[in-house]
């Protein structure tokens, strides 16, 4: 029996040796292929850099949708009272090159809705700016609260997270020790965010498209 | 040749209307404003910020100086400059002016292509452009286009350097390569999923850099981008990236190919200088009355000629080739030839009259032959 252990460890092990080789080769020949030693900082620059976490402008479309939609016109950004949206580079690759986003730890949505409105292939939906239709249709993400983190969590009474909500008590609630719960509406605007006094942040918005 | 001998006696040449060679001010007039416009609307956005954020005391003293000259230039139009300074947004690309969204047509072709599905409230925005191109032609590209503010700035340097004795920038290439560029990037759009065109087209390319280099971190890869197409414009081909990769340019050849407005030689009064051969940032060939459908009547040639031999016509197609100008060398020797062999043959008739000894007077013998 426990013979027949080391020897399936054995086989997986030989296995796994196998795939190492195969993708070490399949590397070599990708080096090869190559066509100088640019195309790997190219390659490198072009992809996608998945740790990064960024919102799309509130009323944006699904991720996908929104790519192709955008025109990259930069409408959006000229509009946001807070210069809130900002563009990026080649960090969420190249199809998306010159799209709008917001870096909630650096800047929130204060949810003006103006971006909507200017937006000229409808890539971020027109959505009035009254409670109802942005707790219908806003949803750039969901807070997340980092308990270990939070100083609320660890008796020193904080709160900023809620003061700096603008939908309180419908998005964010505090309970004992102004400790922040997030509740099902919140829609991810990243002020909270944006004003926690924690470094890391205790409070973070997860995008919706992530 | 007495066709010849009425038109130089007898009735007058058409003249242009005395405005026309003046337009080309006027351009630069507009393609400086245009450009002003892509300057001053990401600083007016930085100064609507400042406004809503209600804290002239904490800004830096460069941005004091931005907030200041912002509100002397705003404030004898508007009291709101947060909500109001909104009427005017956005590019050449795409923007909104009092109300009113316009967008470039390539913008709607690629967005079309990488979303493979018309969105008609986008398509609507580019119908004025469209219009004014089916009538004016390529105007875009001579009247609007910030990139062509830049681009014929870039052709005066090459124009010095070549006074000072650098001989570059004088490659052609074939103008058709344009369109496929164009198709090109329609198949890429369609292919990614992503509106590949607003990476590569100028005018895109400078409204968003110009807002990123004002109002945000900085310039972005479309500046790496542009300052490659100057450099291939200057050290390769004249006007190079215009005449021969540019995608919207290609669009607007086509959209404007049986435009109605368009210039024409009047070869009565032309005599072959060249001068518009040479000014025209195209490569097109006026001299030779080849227009077609990449002019953009940017009326350099109007300006530029000496003999007052180039003028507006309404007409959906160019006039056929109409030979050397009347008043060049080469249309007076071939009159002067035609002239000496017809005097030639009058000679000799008149010496053959006279040896039969009649009496018929010439003019007569010439009206009966």
């Amino acid at each position: 029996m426990a013979r027949r252990d080391a020897d399936a460890k054995n086989e997986k092990g030989a296995r796994g040796v196998e795939r190492r080789d195969v993708l070490k080769a399949l590397a070599a020949a990708a080096a090869a292929l190559a066509v100088g030693p640019g195309a790997g900082v190219a390659e490198a620059a072009l992809a996608a850099r998945p740790s990064l976490r960024y919102l799309r402008p509130p009323g944006a479309l699904d991720e996908a949708d929104f790519v192709e939609r955008c025109i990259h016109c930069g409408q959006c950004g000229m509009v946001c009272p807070n210069r809130t949206i900002t563009y990026s580079g080649f960090e969420l690759g190249a199809r998306a090159i010159d799209t709008p986003y917001i870096i909630p730890r650096e800047k929130g949505c204060i949810l003006c809705m103006k971006c909507g409105e200017v937006c000229p292939t409808g890539a971020i939906a027109r959505i009035p700016r009254t409670l109802e239709s942005i707790l219908e249709k806003v949803k750039m993400g969901h807070a997340v609260v980092d308990e270990g983190l939070c100083l609320s969590y660890q008796g020193k009474t904080c709160g900023v997270c809620y003061r700096a909500c603008p939908l309180p008590d419908v998005a964010l609630r505090v309970g004992r020790l102004e400790q922040p719960h997030v509740l099902e509406k919140c829609v991810g605007c990243g002020l909270c965010e944006r004003s926690c006094i924690q470094m890391p942040q205790a409070i973070r918005v997860i995008p919706s498209h992530a | 040749m007495k066709e010849h001998a009425s038109t130089q006696a007898g009735t007058a040449v058409h003249k242009p209307f005395f405005l026309w060679r003046h337009l080309n001010k006027l351009r630069w007039v507009v393609l400086s404003l245009v450009f002003s416009m892509l300057v001053l609307l990401p600083m007016l956005h930085l100064y609507q910020t400042y406004v809503a954020a209600h804290a002239y005391d904490l800004l830096a003293p460069s941005e004091k100086r931005l907030y200041d000259a912002m509100e002397l230039l705003t404030s004898p139009f508007v009291s709101d400059p947060e909500k109001q300074l909104d009427a005017v947004k956005g590019t050449t690309w795409s923007g909104t002016l009092f109300g009113l969204k316009l967008s470039d047509p390539l913008a709607v072709v690629g967005q079309m292509a990488a979303g493979l599905t018309i969105y008609w409230p986008f398509l609507v925005t580019a119908l004025i452009p469209i219009g004014f191109t089916v009538v004016f032609g390529r105007f875009f590209c001579g009247w609007i286009c910030p990139a062509t503010f830049l681009y014929e700035l870039n052709s005066n340097i090459a124009g010095w350097l070549h006074w000072a004795g650098f001989r570059i920038g004088g490659r052609r290439f074939d103008k058709r390569i344009k369109y496929g560029v164009l198709a090109l990037g329609v198949v890429v759009s369609a292919a990614t999923g992503s509106i590949a065109f607003a990476a590569i087209y100028p005018p895109a390319i400078i409204g968003r850099e110009i807002y990123y280099a004002v109002a945000l971190s900085g310039f972005g890869a479309g500046a790496a981008f542009f300052a490659g197409t100057l450099l291939f414009d200057l050290l390769v081909a004249r006007r190079g990236f215009c005449r021969y990769l540019c995608p919207g340019g290609a669009l607007y050849s086509l959209l404007g190919r049986y435009r109605l407005v368009r210039i024409r030689r009047i070869v009565e009064s032309c005599n072959d200088c060249a001068k518009c051969n040479v000014v025209c940032e195209f490569g097109l060939d006026p001299l030779r009355d080849g227009f077609g459908q990449e002019c953009n009547n940017c009326t350099a040639c109007i300006a530029v000629c000496p003999t007052d031999a180039m003028t507006f016509v309404l007409r959906p197609t160019d006039v056929p080739p109409q030979g050397p100008g009347h008043l060049g060398r080469q249309y007076r020797r071939a009159m002067e030839k035609a002239a000496g062999e017809a005097a030639g043959r009058e000679r000799d008739r008149g010496a053959r009259a006279a040896g039969d000894g009649e009496s018929t007077s010439r003019p007569e013998r010439e009206e009966a032959a």
